[in-house]
């Protein structure tokens, strides 16, 4: 078995945030699948992620909005992009190595929401710059809050002991 | 109880660092291949390098499709007549201390007889304004089925850099 559930947490509406905590350290990589909107009132909204409650270092991306491309960065969290006033949206996000030491921890996102009309979709990247083994993640909305129903999957993924060199 | 996703190989770059990764003997009996990347190469100029991924030791009829951002600025840009399904980013050596790209590479239908069609998203970060997102169309257009694969660099993989191939089956 390759790809493990390991918890979910789903968004009642009157909070801006939720967190998993004491990651098990038994796997290689992690994904988290995220279905979430927020309370916000515009076509899309973002959600920064903390690793192991570090604010992170910089994140990048490239994203098109069905009438323009764009690339940005900033010296913030890794974020992603969710639904905001209509749709919820959806992301998959990728640590990979993350009980590995000699690497700072990159977290890679595709994500997006389409309202029939407006929307966005983003490739996104973030970076950490400490290489401590990650025992905890926490998505924050800030204000808005994350709307009721929104759910966030942490999934642990297993590597293969045979090289096929 | 079908497994959909199962790990076939895993290789880790030692000290000596690696010209090449080459993943031998793939099983034939799922419907799909992943390869998951963290990689760091030995380039010294830049934060970024490049390597590409080569079916059945076979080095033609390769192209690429790909939308591209640098952290300022959208691009895209589409390369044919190739050598490898290319231009799949990764770190340099000249980047942020310790920080390694990350890749998702999925090969639909590799034991089919159609061409093999291929999309890869892959990003590499630095600690400063310029950095790299790439989401890469690829294709090999060769109907063999892929017995081998290999990732070549532009410059030598690095000590730490991870590579994990796995099987997806369908139900």
């Amino acid at each position: 078995m390759s790809m493990v559930w390991i918890a979910s947490a789903t968004a009642t509406g009157s909070t801006s945030s939720v967190e998993f905590t004491s990651i098990p350290q038994t796997f290689t990589h992690l994904q988290i699948r995220v279905f979430a909107k927020t309370a916000g009132t515009g076509a899309f909204d973002s959600i920064s992620m903390n690793i192991n409650g570090g604010l992170g270092e910089a994140r990048h991306d490239v994203y098109g909005t069905g009438s323009a491309v764009g690339s940005s960065n900033a010296a913030t969290s890794f974020f992603i992009y969710i639904g905001g006033t209509a749709q919820f949206g959806v992301a998959i996000v990728d640590i990979l190595d993350y009980t590995n030491t000699n690497k700072t921890k990159v977290s890679r996102s595709i994500c997006g929401v389409d309202n029939n009309g407006s929307g966005l979709a983003a490739l996104t990247s973030g970076l950490e710059l400490n290489t401590t083994a990650i025992t905890s993640l926490t998505f924050i909305a800030g204000v808005p809050n994350l709307a009721a129903g929104s759910r966030f999957d942490l999934y642990g993924i297993t590597t293969s002991s045979v090289t096929g060199a | 109880m079908t497994i959909a996703m199962q790990p076939i190989y895993t290789q880790t770059v030692g000290s000596g660092g690696a010209a090449s990764i080459t993943f031998n003997n793939i099983p034939q009996t799922f419907t799909d291949l992943k390869l998951v990347v963290s990689a760091r190469t030995s380039r010294n100029v830049g934060v970024t390098d490049d390597f590409g991924i080569r079916f059945n030791s076979q080095n033609t009829t390769y192209s690429v499709t790909a939308i591209q951002g640098s952290g300022t600025a959208a691009s895209s840009f589409r390369v044919t007549g190739a050598s490898t399904v290319s231009n799949i980013i990764t770190n340099s050596n000249a980047s942020t201390a310790n920080a390694f790209s990350s890749a998702d590479i999925y090969i639909s239908n590799y034991t089919s007889a159609n061409f093999k069609s291929v999309i890869i998203d892959a990003v590499q970060e630095s600690n400063g304004t310029e950095s790299y997102q790439r989401l890469i169309a690829g294709l090999w257009q060769n109907t063999s089925a892929i017995t081998t694969i290999s990732l070549i660099p532009d410059n030598s993989f690095l000590q730490h850099s991870t590579f994990t191939l796995y099987g997806i089956t369908k139900g």
